[in-house]
């Protein structure tokens, strides 16, 4: 009784979670630096902040993916202590990740009650399973096709019968990764007016957003991370969008200098009209790099960037427009084979997936697509292979054991220079790079900036695809901002900021 | 230049440690064996291991195209008596020799194509892909003979047995250039370059360039040769054609290969490393008949062997995941 009283007196609003003194560190990097956080009952939170900044770690902790170092969790007033996404789900807490998890193949009823089973002694039937998960849907009033095959469903779709699943095991609290990025404007609306009245039952949910506007049109209260800190924590009618920017920012950090290079004023390459179906569908995006000139394309994830830089890879044929290369108009690529053909050197995001053989030597990853000119009557001049990769080893500083070390052996940054070195191998006319310093150490990612300011020195066309804002600024010699599968703006010179590129990016 | 030459030890200590721990345990054998019978250890004897592995030898160098292209065929149990028995049925036809050969490598070079063109266009399984083909081509080997065996009357056709010098004979020398040229083609050439590319990451090959279904399909092509051809050399010591040969070939291929070094995983595996396990497989076999094992003992030595080479290779792979 004494008790109930005191916590009263010390907290008027009821709280449904409370996260006190978060820290989390991985070897010397702290991700989360003493971090607070409350939701109330039926209170509706985004979280901002930077690539990097800790929302996704902030996540994992809170439901129990990960351990903090330090720090307190309390759920409806009870210190907890989540050692698994189970114990989480149990105290009636539930993570949706960008990356759902459910079985394809079943239906979405039995995806619903997928180890809540009904029935007894081990025995369950298929109407039981129906029954339990209708009534689910009923009593939040989400609808959908409960014997339909879960692979069958849009992604807007898995995304709700992730949210039901959580429902029908009591939680309370709703934690959501970025849960628009993949999804069109009807159905970000529809999911939000979902959970809205998820908070009209009292369930409590945070979600990570990447999005200014939706920020503003769905939330009570925005939380913003910078660094491992937060920084603000503030409804979003008392502040405006460029004060969140400015939150997220903090100062810029990275010194980078390019000199104006002259330019031919002729595009080496350019992209007219490209259109896609799909999400997010792209709308008639034109744009133009001329030789010796980095160009930066900038979007949030779901922007469209994405498609951009595959489809430049040859790696989606969903685009279709026309490709300006050389003095030459062709259709857009229908294979890598292709792009690869047209003189165009790609750098993938996932160099582990998409750029690397993991187990082959930096050698033989280096000439990978120098193979042909590396060889007389198909067999390969071991001396030529090696100058040529001892001269590109050295230039991109790779630190290494041996040029016959699989490079799975190397650092992120050093993996990159790897990749980068395949590419420029080839002497390329036209780079696009995708995501090109993602996971790699800032020592690494200065020296590949400055590597690519010199491959474009040399005359190369390049385009750069990047989220992360710092880099989308402080590199190419001019911005395009691409948002919801349209260009919304280009910058340069001065007006290249980072609030500016983000402010194009996120708001509309 | 200088650093490269200075770190070059680290690597070729790591190649090297594993092809001698794989030697250590083929010398092991021999020792072993030595020291139970005393027949073992001669020139004579010698030849003879060589002479029986000759088969397994030249399937199991397709086998390792296969596998380090990241894919696998098991349809060379069927290639191999179905070039057996076309070989026996063509020479018996008074078809020249030579155009006998060829014929049944062209034999050979349909068979791969169909199991590159349904695993990379069609996209199924090379494990079913090539499954399916094995039976075709199995079945296919016992129509052609009508299940009974065929004895070879044109003598000439077993050339491939006489010797070639001392009681080495033909084959024995064309499994050694073989070795030799499947060895250079993974190390120095293109293709090689590219098959090891393609088993180590497909996705990273497509980008870079690399055409990765017409280097499987190219893979598979070369594997059924090799085993059709290895049907050839069956008649010739033989001297006679017939559907009921090489039917452990298929797991014999791949379990040398894998006792070799390779990964199921693709990307991994040496024609040097295939030889041994080669070696191993045969060897075994050898030392146990000279030991007057039955031949069921050998049956389970065999299934041993398998499960060891397996389970090597899968601890080599969980350890380098890690």
């Amino acid at each position: 009784m004494d008790e109930a009283l005191a916590m009263q007196a010390a907290a008027p609003v009821r709280l449904l979670f409370e996260a006190q003194g978060l820290i989390k560190s991985y070897g010397p990097n702290r991700i989360l630096m003493d971090v607070d956080f409350t939701l109330a009952p039926g209170e509706s939170v985004a979280l901002i902040g930077e690539n990097g900044a800790g929302k996704s770690t902030f996540a994992k902790i809170i439901t129990g993916v990960i351990r903090p170092d330090e720090g307190k969790l309390a759920f409806d007033g009870r210190d907890v202590v989540f050692n698994a996404p189970r114990d989480a789900l149990a105290a009636g807490l539930a993570f949706i990740p960008q990356e759902l998890a459910y079985v394809p193949n079943l239906t979405v009823a039995e995806n619903i009650v997928l180890g809540q089973w009904p029935g007894r002694s081990g025995l369950t039937t298929p109407s039981a399973i129906r029954a339990r998960a209708g009534a689910v849907c009923q009593h939040y009033g989400i609808h959908f096709d409960l014997d339909s095959p879960m692979r069958l469903l849009k992604l807007a779709e898995r995304q709700l019968v992730e949210i039901v699943k959580a429902l029908l095991r009591d939680a309370r609290m709703i934690v959501l990764d970025e849960p628009t990025a993949a999804l069109n404007e009807q159905e970000s609306t529809a999911l939000f007016s979902i959970l809205k009245r998820l908070n009209g039952q009292g369930v409590g949910v945070l979600y990570i957003s990447h999005r200014m506007d939706e920020v503003y049109r769905f939330s009570d209260r925005v939380d913003v991370l910078r660094n491992g800190r937060r920084v603000a924590s503030v409804p979003p009618q008392r502040t405006t969008p460029s004060q969140l920017i400015a939150h997220m920012l903090g100062q810029e950090k990275e010194e980078f200098a390019r000199g104006d290079q002259p330019r031919s004023g002729v595009a080496a390459l350019a992209l007219r009209g490209w259109k896609s179906g799909g999400l997010p569908a792209l709308e008639d995006v034109s744009l133009d790099v001329q030789a010796g000139e980095i160009v930066g394309l900038y979007g949030v994830r779901g922007s469209g960037a994405d498609v951009i830089a595959e489809g430049l890879a040859g790696l989606n044929g969903d685009v279709v427009g026309e490709i300006e290369i050389g003095g030459k108009v062709r259709r857009t690529f229908g294979s890598p084979y292709e792009a690869r053909a047209a003189g165009i050197a790609y750098v993938p995001a996932e160099r582990k997936r998409d750029g690397l053989v993991l187990g082959l030597p930096i050698r033989r990853n280096i000439t990978l697509m120098m193979l042909r000119s590396l060889s007389r009557f198909g067999v390969m001049d071991g001396a030529a292979e090696r100058a040529l990769t001892d001269d590109l080893v050295r230039r991109f500083d790779v630190r290494y054991r041996g040029a016959d070390q699989p490079v799975e052996r190397l650092s992120g940054g050093n993996q990159q220079k790897v990749l980068l070195a395949s590419r420029i191998a080839t002497k390329p006319r036209y780079l696009v790079l995708h995501e090109p310093t993602r996971g790699v150490d800032v020592g690494a990612r200065v020296e590949i900036h400055r590597l690519l300011a010199g491959v474009a020195d040399d005359g190369c066309a390049t385009l750069m695809v990047t989220s992360d804002v710092e880099e989308a600024v402080t590199v190419p010699d001019r911005l395009i901002v691409i948002r919801d599968g349209r260009i919304a703006g280009e910058l340069a010179g001065a007006a290249m900021t980072q609030a500016n590129a983000i402010s194009l990016a996120t708001e509309s | 230049m200088s650093d490269t030459t200075m770190a070059r030890p680290t690597d070729r200590f790591r190649i090297d440690a594993q092809f001698f721990g794989l030697a250590a345990f083929y010398l092991a054998l021999v020792v072993i064996f030595s020291l139970a019978t005393p027949n073992f250890m001669s020139w004579s004897n010698g030849v003879n291991v060589l002479s029986n592995v000759t088969v397994l030898g030249i399937v199991a160098l397709g086998q390792t195209l296969a596998i380090v292209s990241g894919g696998f065929d098991l349809s060379v149990s069927g290639t191999l008596p179905l070039g057996a028995v076309a070989y026996v049925l063509l020479a018996n036809a008074a078809v020249p020799i030579p155009a006998a050969i060829v014929l049944v490598l062209a034999l050979g070079m349909v068979v791969g194509v169909v199991n590159g063109i349904l695993v990379n266009r069609i996209g199924i399984s090379p494990l079913i892909a090539t499954l399916g083909t094995l039976s075709v081509t199995g079945g296919l080997a016992l129509t052609l003979s009508r299940g009974v065996t065929i004895p070879m009357t044109n003598f000439d056709a077993g050339f491939l047995s006489e010797f070639a010098f001392g009681r080495v004979s033909w084959y024995v020398l064309v499994l050694v250039v073989l070795c030799i040229l499947v060895h250079v083609l993974m190390r120095y050439t293109i293709l090689g370059r590219m098959i090891y590319a393609v088993g180590g990451n497909a996705d990273a090959s497509r980008l870079a360039g690399i055409r990765v279904e017409a280097v499987s399909v190219t893979v598979y092509t070369v594997c059924a040769m090799l085993a059709a051809f290895a049907g050839v050399v069956v008649s010739s010591q033989l001297l006679v054609g017939s559907a009921n040969v090489g039917a452990n070939v298929a797991l014999n291929s791949v379990a040398a290969v894998i006792l070799g070094g390779a990964s199921l995983l693709g990307g991994v595996g040496t024609i040097g490393g295939t030889l041994v396990g080669v070696l191993i497989l045969g060897t075994i076999a050898n030392g146990m008949a000279l030991m007057m094992v039955p031949s069921f003992y050998q049956q389970m030595a065999n299934g041993a062997i398998l499960l060891l080479a397996v389970g090597l290779g899968r601890l080599r792979e969980k350890r380098a995941g890690r």
